[in-house]
């Protein structure tokens, strides 16, 4: 099953009239954050690392529905934490769904066969179960064995009950592009309606000189594992952004293109840094100095960023920029990208011997454990 | 502690400002920390919870920190002004997190022949 037409009509006529109405900044995806528990502990994971009194909090439906209202982007995101560890996750569905909004519930899924009896398909919700490559790479990813397959075992109760499901992947430096695409095989099979990709980014790190290095690297992964992709995999992803990703396209931030409310408020200046709370989304807007963020600014906690919440925004911008935009999306929708190179060294490699081999992207130089 | 404090401070470091950038440098290492700190105020009083919001302005007047306290939803307001230093007294909840960490402490259950390795969450109980 293909994205709804009525989700991608309701997604251009928003960015349409957006750009109707002159707005420089809009937002595209909400990112609410009802909680900040999780019931995996995924090392170096900046989501949950805060006192047990913060972790033990839930946000009320009336606070949800409040930021939703006040943000008035088209789709929302509900990562977390785990969001089915809130015990009124199914109201703040059946709120948003009232409201029309395009759901992307995140979840890791562990708990998602026990928990769907609580929703109904719609045609907006769509579950995003976190899985970060094949059996050994997702579960050394999370930080605990076994959790892949009852990943997989969810989604395939999800989908069999009718339930649109997509897969996110974060992808991390060190990642075997054999197995990833072999990943892409076996998601597909599941029945899955689409795919999401993302570098993963410790942005906490301090700056060094391997930066831009890094970011070619990114670069040179994503090649690897979209160029001669097959007809059959579908991505739910931007076409430019997964352009941006191989290294096709040069895209600048937008980071409020997917502004995240969690329990502080709307956290300055995206979803992947913190650098203090507005109260309201106005105050966000208008507030933050902007220009201190993005690769292009300088600043080194953005330097190897890649991530979707700062550049899929400005893709999708793109796309309805003009002719040459939208002409460039529908290019990239069809294109398999062939690529001759991509196909010679994806054959020359051998497996990663081990998958702990992997780092953070952003982590600085590679750390060798054996 | 007194004077100049390192930008990541550990649990247990009491810091007193000893002038206006001490008093700064001090509330950015709070806003980094991932764990509870108690704030104590010039009127001796001591608010311990977490510091997820710093407003720095020209002025220590006009400048503000946010604290949710432990058990309660609520966000209190403290100028700059009125802080005489913070004690980072809470767990830091990032300590030993890394990612780094976790690829060495995997490489060697691994090596040690051991199944169903996993990090835990913290238990809230």
């Amino acid at each position: 099953m293909a994205i709804p037409i009525s989700q991608m009509w309701t997604v251009a006529a928003y960015v349409l009239k957006q750009k109707l109405k002159g707005r420089r900044r809009y937002p595209l995806v909400l990112m609410l954050e009802p909680l900040f528990r999780c019931n995996l502990a995924c090392a170096g994971c900046g989501k949950i690392q805060y006192p047990v009194h913060i972790l033990k909090q839930n946000m009320p439906p009336e606070e949800c529905f409040r930021a939703v209202d006040e943000c008035g982007a088209p789709i929302v995101s509900i990562p977390g934490g785990e969001p089915l560890l809130h015990p009124q996750i199914h109201e703040i569905v059946d709120g948003l769904i009232a409201r029309k909004k395009y759901i992307y519930l995140c979840t890791n899924a562990l708990l998602l066969k026990e928990k769907l009896h609580l929703f109904r398909p719609s045609k907006y919700l769509t579950f995003s179960v976190h899985l970060d490559g094949q059996k050994e790479h997702h579960d050394f990813s999370v930080c605990r064995e076994g959790g892949y397959e009852i990943a997989v075992e969810a989604i395939r109760e999800a989908v069999r009950r009718g339930f649109r499901v997509t897969t996110n992947t974060t992808l991390f430096d060190g990642a075997d592009p054999k197995s990833v695409r072999a990943f892409f095989d076996e998601m597909m099979d599941l029945g899955v309606e689409g795919m999401m990709l993302s570098p993963g980014y410790a942005y906490e790190k301090a700056p060094n000189q391997e930066l831009w290095l890094q970011r070619e690297r990114t670069k040179k992964l994503f090649r690897l594992i979209l160029s001669n992709r097959k007809k059959r995999w579908v991505f739910n992803l931007s076409p430019l952004f997964m352009e941006f990703l191989m290294g096709l396209r040069e895209l600048s931030c937008t980071p409020w293109g997917m502004p995240t409310y969690n329990l502080f408020g709307w956290q300055r200046p995206c979803y992947v840094q913190q650098d203090g709370y507005a109260e309201s989304f106005r105050e966000l807007l208008e507030e933050t100095e902007w220009e201190r963020y993005g690769p292009e600014s300088g600043n080194p906690k953005c330097a190897n960023c890649m991530m979707h919440s700062g550049f899929e925004a400005t893709a999708v911008n793109h796309t309805f920029s003009g002719w040459r935009g939208f002409l460039d999306t529908i290019r990239a929708t069809f294109s398999l990208y062939p690529d001759a190179q991509a196909a010679e060294d994806l054959e020359r490699m051998q497996p990663a011997p081990h998958p702990w081999e992997l780092v953070q992207i952003g982590a600085g130089p590679r750390e060798k454990t054996s | 502690m007194t004077g100049t404090v390192q930008r990541h401070a550990s649990q247990g470091v009491v810091w007193r400002a000893d002038n206006e950038a001490d008093l700064r440098e001090g509330i950015e290492a709070a806003f980094d920390y991932r764990g509870d700190v108690t704030l104590l105020l010039k009127d001796g009083t001591r608010v311990e919870g977490y510091l997820f919001d710093r407003r720095p302005r020209p002025s220590l007047e006009e400048s503000l920190v946010r604290l949710i306290p432990a058990g309660r939803t609520e966000k209190l307001v403290f100028r700059y002004a009125d802080i005489a230093g913070i004690e980072f007294s809470g767990r830091d909840m990032a300590a030993g997190r890394r990612w780094q960490d976790w690829v060495r402490r995997y490489a060697e259950k691994k090596a040690a022949g051991e199944t169903g390795i996993r990090l835990d969450p913290e238990r809230l109980d």
